[in-house]
């Protein structure tokens, strides 16, 4: 190589080919890119964070007992599967935009990946805190297709009669010891009532159109008695549903059911009680 | 533009600065690295010497092009380097030529201090040990070649590779401590005595 040749053939070509350095905003508008996904993705993964926290929170331990399931077994029935592997995906996302930071690769993998899964649980809870996983469990309730298959498999978990699990809306007061409900699909149920129904924490609980969720047996054809009921938590938006909110025709033999009340928006976060199941369980 | 006294006075972060405004000053970052790269691009490749000239054009140019997004936080010499690695391979890629070291200008303290490190003992005839040495490093896995030959070679410290290679500074120690024992198996299995 004949180093004065090769600098005059690299000017040459500079200038017959017009060649100019990149303006410095091309660079800075990628490194913003870059950035901005990756916080994108954070806030993302951060809110399946606090969906998470909301669903495994009020997923029913408490009755964990009576449902004669182990502490495994229930863990593993009512685990959110969807949200976990949402956030795995926006984690990835996270970790792949951190390590495409200009000084991304100085850092080890394990250091990324357990500084964006540290980042997304802390600011997730800091969200849980704000109500948002309630939120977003409600919205996705009322409109997500898949709702109860897939986002919120606790629905589908509560709402197995053969196993003593029912869950719906109550769509009338108690008479003569039974009332009735509305189960997800928009059957009506005729329950038989706990018989100590007079306590008066009952009655602060007990409202039309207030999801709930029934331990019992099953007695018959859309008959079921309940031996505990507690409150629905997450879950609560899908009983929003035209479906089962507005339909007419909700009869059960010859009792036909008054239209619900309009959607009661509990709990609020600070109005929901420590245990929120009726009657409270035998210690 | 500067005049030469001048220009070797200069760090190469302040030659990029004004060789943004002027291009003429360009020339002298690349009588600074033409040299070195040329060497590594020889030490990485096996192409002619044409060829060879191609690819550090093309380094310079995509240099020049890239001058606003050097970042001084980062050894201009490791962000040369990192663009010649890369073009490197992506010349590879085009021309689907193996990428096999040919046995240049290698430093005869080079070669003794890779064999030193790698505790061989090597002979008293360099040019033996120097080509023997490139023989092993032509049957090593690319990756475990490219960075013995930063270490040793180019006489690059590990964060200097790390930045080159765009690989975590754990990452590039164990590497060559890899990279090391398969040399020791390569040396063996070629029968080699350096």
């Amino acid at each position: 190589m004949d180093p004065q040749e090769f600098d005059q053939k690299l000017a040459d070509k500079i200038k017959e080919e017009k060649i100019a350095p990149k303006p410095r905003w091309h660079f800075l508008l990628k490194d913003y890119v870059v950035w901005a996904s990756g916080a994108l993705a954070l806030l993302i993964g951060a809110a399946a964070i606090s969906v998470m926290v909301y669903l495994l929170k009020y997923n029913g331990w408490e009755v964990r007992e009576e449902m004669h399931k182990s502490v495994l077994e229930f863990f593993l029935l009512t685990l959110p599967y969807f949200w976990i592997i949402f956030l795995g995906i926006f984690v990835f996302i996270l970790y792949y935009n951190l390590k495409h930071t200009k000084k991304g690769y100085r850092y080890p993998v394990w250091f990324i990946a357990i500084s964006g899964v540290l980042a997304s649980i802390i600011l997730g809870g800091i969200f849980f805190l704000f109500g948002l996983g309630q939120r977003i469990d409600n919205v996705l309730g009322q409109n997500a297709p898949l709702y109860e298959i897939v986002i919120n498999r606790q629905l589908a978990f509560w709402f197995n009669p053969e196993d003593g699990r029912l869950a719906g809306v109550i769509a009338s007061d108690i008479t003569d010891g039974y009332f009735y409900i509305i189960d997800p699909t928009g059957e009506v149920w005729q329950i038989l009532a706990p018989q100590s129904a007079g306590d008066p924490r009952f009655s602060d609980f007990f409202q039309a159109g207030e999801p709930v969720n029934l331990i019992g047996e099953l007695i018959g054809e859309n008959k079921f008695r309940a031996d505990i009921i507690r409150l629905l938590v997450p879950g609560r938006g899908f009983f929003d549903r035209p479906n089962i909110r507005d339909s007419r025709n909700h009869c059960f033999d010859d009792v036909c059911l008054p239209p619900l009340p309009p959607s009661i928006h509990r709990p609020p976060r600070n109005m929901m009680p420590a245990d929120f199941s009726y009657p409270m369980r035998q210690r | 533009m500067l005049d030469l006294t001048s220009a070797q006075n200069l760090s190469d972060a302040e030659l990029v600065r004004l060789s943004l405004s002027n291009q003429n000053d360009f020339l002298y970052l690349v009588d600074r690295y033409k040299g070195k790269l040329m060497n590594y691009i020889r030490r990485l490749t096996n192409v002619n010497d044409d060829d060879a000239e191609d690819i550090l054009q093309d380094v310079f140019i995509k240099v020049y092009l890239n001058l606003n997004d050097f970042n001084v936080d980062l050894k201009f010499s490791s962000w040369i380097y990192r663009i010649t690695h890369n073009q490197v391979i992506s010349s590879h890629r085009k021309l689907k030529a193996r990428p096999e070291g040919y046995a240049v200008n290698i430093e005869d303290q080079s070669a003794l201090s890779l064999a030193a490190d790698i505790d061989i003992e090597a002979g008293t005839d360099k040019e033996i040990v120097k080509q023997n040495i490139f023989k092993v490093l032509d049957g090593l896995d690319p990756k475990y070649r490219d960075i013995l030959i930063l270490k040793f070679l180019e006489e690059k410290n590990y964060q200097e590779i790390s930045d080159i290679i765009r690989k975590p500074p754990g990452t590039v120690a164990s590497t060559i401590n890899k990279a090391k024992s398969e040399f020791r198996k390569e040396l063996a299995r070629q029968n080699i005595i350096l």
